[in-house]
């Protein structure tokens, strides 16, 4: 389609790129956030069956879930020996599990006797042992079998054959990954950029201040796909800024998007439907009342000054106060802006302050149509603060709005424009004439990026 | 409802929000749980394989038996999971300044 355009993604929306905007940054930028590293990947469409196909979600299940690395919960979420989270990933259930003071373990949360789940529903648990609910195996927690009743009838079972079946477990910034392939690479290798980066941005280094997980319905990958790209913001949520994000790929498992809050160029919206934000372009005064829902101290730009550059000192102040943390040297782009890294399959970490999230997509048990969207706020932790008790999941079904969960805010209403085309997105799969959807070369190249990467492990795992 | 089925069993100081602890009353064994919802009193033994509950966890309103980790709602006793099913008798409780007082009359 585009075999006369000489170089296919390199076109950009006019006005000030991200990095012309870091360049005027107040304080500096940490190193990271100055690369680019964008590739054009290609331009086929994407095959709509993807999205709706059991068959495919099966294969998935079998090729992609069963061989990737997810994170499952935060250390923090089990800090004493014995405690132990739940895991389900589709038809799969995993228990992770602090074995001992420096040691996390994870297994298969099935009985090597009947197969039977041992720990029920997902989330924190805590005991001494695993017992299965059916018979009465006991497990140690690390997984060992060490209670068998009626042991005179299994003289075909020992602890070498029937303990649990264990799961690669390892950390990363806080957050305890698992692998169900027992011939899996190590995390570290699959994190490409992360540890590099985040080595700026330390996630050990927070706390979960909030937790919503709600269901959304539509498939995972139109899920997590409404959150890769910040060319909705015109439309879905009536903003005027998102055309001028930069996006990079890392590598096959890491992308990212950088979307400045705080200004835009009005040349970015040339050939956006209307005058809208365009003639006359917004002020600096209008784009600091768009910013106060932060909650900042100043109504009005001061002379010389940007509402970008206000906004970051406001917040400076105000969250440097709240937390306990001198922002005093944090560049305005980590305060302020939407910095989003993607992991593969469905991991999405924000280094930023005020935007601080940690997003998780994953398939609903096996339905197709629907997926569990895991937000969290990761709030930056005082210098020798321990981490407090996470707080319980706040749990919305598809029918109810993020305003429902107390503490999000002026978040609730953007999230329940980020999923409000999702059902319709879902229904469209299913009605499209065209077999695929088309993707934008630049602001949409993660979402391709991802799809390539699901392929390789589709195929892969087909060729054994 | 007389104050005087009441018995002070604890006081406040002593038992701080996200702890539990088990106190002796009347030939029963009672756990008190202090959550951010308030302090709450239940039997101490899980109904499944009577192990005492205070050797378990308290993690935000669920108590996790040691045993088998079966997990009550402290708010109401309620069995939340397998393997108990059947849920904890639950007493009502009084705080009066630091002093914690339970009723174990029915």
């Amino acid at each position: 389609m585009n075999q006369n355009n000489p170089a296919p993604g390199a076109a950009r929306a006019g006005g000030a790129t991200v990095a012309e905007t870091l360049a005027t940054d107040s304080r500096e930028v940490p190193a990271p956030l100055l690369d680019q590293s964008y590739q054009f990947l290609g331009d086929d469409d994407i095959d709509c069956s993807r999205y709706i196909s059991a068959d495919f979600a099966r294969k998935e299940f079998d090729r992609l879930w069963n061989r990737c690395w997810q994170w499952v919960c935060r250390e923090e979420h089990i800090p004493d020996v014995g405690d132990n989270y739940v895991y389900q990933i589709g038809p799969y259930s995993v228990i992770v599990v602090r074995s001992s003071a420096d040691g996390i373990r994870a297994f298969i949360n099935s009985c090597p006797h009947r197969a039977t789940r041992i720990l029920g529903g997902e989330g924190t648990g805590f005991s001494n042992a695993f017992t299965c609910p059916f018979h009465g195996w006991s497990f140690s927690l690390d997984g060992c079998l060490q209670a068998l009743p009626a042991r005179w009838d299994f003289p075909h079972v020992s602890e070498e054959t029937h303990s649990l079946q264990p799961v690669q477990c390892e950390t990363w910034g806080g957050f305890v990954f698992i692998n169900l392939d027992t011939h899996a690479g190590p995390l570290a290798d699959y994190l490409e950029v992360l540890p590099a980066h985040f080595s700026h941005f330390p996630l050990e280094r927070r706390r979960v201040r909030l937790h919503v997980q709600k269901t959304l319905p539509a498939n995972w990958k139109a899920a997590q796909e409404a959150f890769m790209e910040a060319y909705h913001n015109f439309e879905t949520h009536d903003g005027p800024n998102g055309a001028n994000a930069q996006y990079d790929i890392f590598g096959k498992y890491v992308s990212r998007f950088i979307h400045n809050i705080g200004n835009y160029s009005a040349e970015s919206l040339a050939d956006y439907p209307g005058d809208k934000w365009r003639a006359p372009p917004l002020s600096e005064n209008e784009i600091l009342q768009m910013l106060s829902v932060f909650g900042l101290e100043h109504d009005e730009v001061p002379a010389g000054k940007t509402a970008r550059e206000v906004a970051a000192q406001d917040l400076r102040h105000k969250l440097g106060e709240a937390l306990g943390i001198d922002f005093s040297a944090t560049s305005d782009t980590l305060m302020l802006d939407s910095i989003e890294y993607h992991l593969f399959p469905n991991m999405f970490f924000f280094p930023g302050i005020t935007v601080s999230m940690v997003y998780r997509f994953r398939p609903n048990g096996e339905d197709v149509d629907s997926s569990l969207f895991d937000f969290l706020i990761l709030e930056p932790l005082a210098e020798g603060a321990q981490h407090p008790q996470p707080p319980e999941p706040v749990c919305l079904s598809v029918e109810q709005s993020y305003t429902e969960a107390e503490g999000l805010g002026w978040l609730g209403p953007v999230y329940d424009e980020d999923t409000g085309n999702l059902a319709l997105q879902q229904q469209g799969f299913k009605t499209a004439r065209k077999p695929g959807i088309t993707l934008g070369n630049y602001q949409e190249s993660r979402i391709r990026r991802v799809h390539m990467t699901l392929d390789e492990f589709l195929e892969e795992a087909g060729n054994e | 409802m007389s104050n005087d089925e009441f018995v002070q069993v604890a006081s406040l100081a002593n038992l701080p929000q996200g702890r539990c602890a088990a106190v002796a009353v009347a030939d029963r064994e009672i756990l008190l749980c202090h959550t951010a919802d308030g302090v709450f009193a239940l039997d101490n033994l899980c109904t499944h394989g009577a192990a005492r509950l205070c050797e378990g966890k308290l993690k935000g309103n669920r108590v996790l038996c040691p045993l088998h980790g079966a997990a009550f709602d402290v708010r109401d006793g309620s069995a939340l999971s397998r393997p108990a099913v059947r849920g904890l008798a639950s007493y009502r409780v009084k705080v009066t300044g630091d002093a914690i007082a339970i009723a174990v009359t029915d």
